[in-house]
């Protein structure tokens, strides 16, 4: 009986830590940034619609297959991208909150690029051991914004192998193009 | 009148059946009726039975490719979303890295003028 009162106990104190960890909450008002952008992506696949579209995707073709190895293990995949016809249609404040989300010992902010021309990107991996249990990236430019929430061990260096496919660009050890199939933002994004 | 007429007037002349022919008739279309009526009763029987499985069995089939339709429509959109997802994912990493990567090149080239 006691036992069981330490062990519920325990239960009620980690698992809300768990589940606040795991859970990055999308802040309203990037909804809110839909109605200013020209185009706009939003894309929340859980753990089941994610199993669900693996197995629509073809063995037969190689981009695809990596794919399907990459989210095989994944618990979620997450994106908002907004791209406006002018500059000043964001703050960074609208992203603040994410931030704010990210600044736990599980998270660790692995780059952190900000330019002058405000073109600003943070990669941010989240600990599990001693494996990544998850990736986020904010991308934040004068006319376009983006985040990725990636949840479930993921390596970057597989994603960055799609480089080259799929419309990802490659890029080489000098940092050059190396084989540009399209631009990522290839016309996908009206199938929101 | 003429020779044709009175052979068609001959052959359109009334004539009584033979004897006994009503009661023959009535005898043999009893002897039948039993027979062709059981047989009647029985399709319909089977047909009024088998209705409502038959119905049945269409609205599972029908239920069933209409499910699976929309599993494969749900799975197309989905596959759709993630193969975009990935798409931008892998982008806006290659960005972050390339940013990475020209800073050190500009850093690397102040180094050497440096030196």
């Amino acid at each position: 009986m006691r036992t069981l009162l330490i062990w519920g106990l325990a239960a009620a104190f980690v698992l809300p830590a768990w589940a606040l960890d795991n859970n990055i909450k999308m802040p309203v008002n990037l909804d809110r940034l839909a109605a200013r952008a020209t185009e706009s992506v939003d894309v929340t696949l859980d753990a089941s619609t994610l199993e669900l579209a693996s197995k629509f995707l073809s063995k037969d073709d190689p981009d695809q297959a990596q794919v399907k190895n990459l989210v095989s293990k994944l618990k979620g995949v997450y994106v908002r991208s907004f791209e406006f016809d002018k500059e000043g249609q964001y703050s960074l404040n609208d992203v603040e909150s994410i931030r704010q989300q990210l600044k736990t010992p599980e998270w660790s902010r692995i780059v952190g690029v900000k330019s002058l021309k405000g073109e600003n990107s943070e990669v941010y991996l989240q600990k599990n051991g001693s494996k990544i249990g998850g990736l986020f990236v904010i991308d934040a430019e004068p006319k376009e914004l983006t985040i990725v929430h990636i949840d479930g061990p993921i390596d970057p260096e597989e994603l960055s192998q799609l480089g080259g496919h799929m419309g990802i660009p490659n890029i080489g050890r000098s940092g050059k193009h190396e084989n540009v199939k399209g631009a990522a933002k290839s016309g996908n994004k009206d199938q929101e | 009148m003429t020779e044709f007429e009175q052979q068609l007037a001959r052959a359109l002349e009334r004539r009584e059946p033979p004897a006994g022919f009503t009661s023959r008739v009535l005898a043999e279309a009893s002897r039948q009726r039993p027979v062709r009526s059981r047989w009647s009763a029985w399709r319909w029987t089977l047909a009024l039975r088998a209705a409502p499985v038959m119905a049945a069995l269409l609205v599972v089939a029908g239920g069933a490719l209409y499910q699976n339709h929309e599993r494969i429509e749900r799975g197309e959109a989905a596959k759709q979303q993630l193969l975009l997802a990935v798409r931008i994912a892998g982008a806006k990493l290659h960005d972050a890295q390339q940013r990475v990567v020209s800073i050190g090149e500009i850093r690397g080239a102040g180094i050497e003028e440096e030196q």
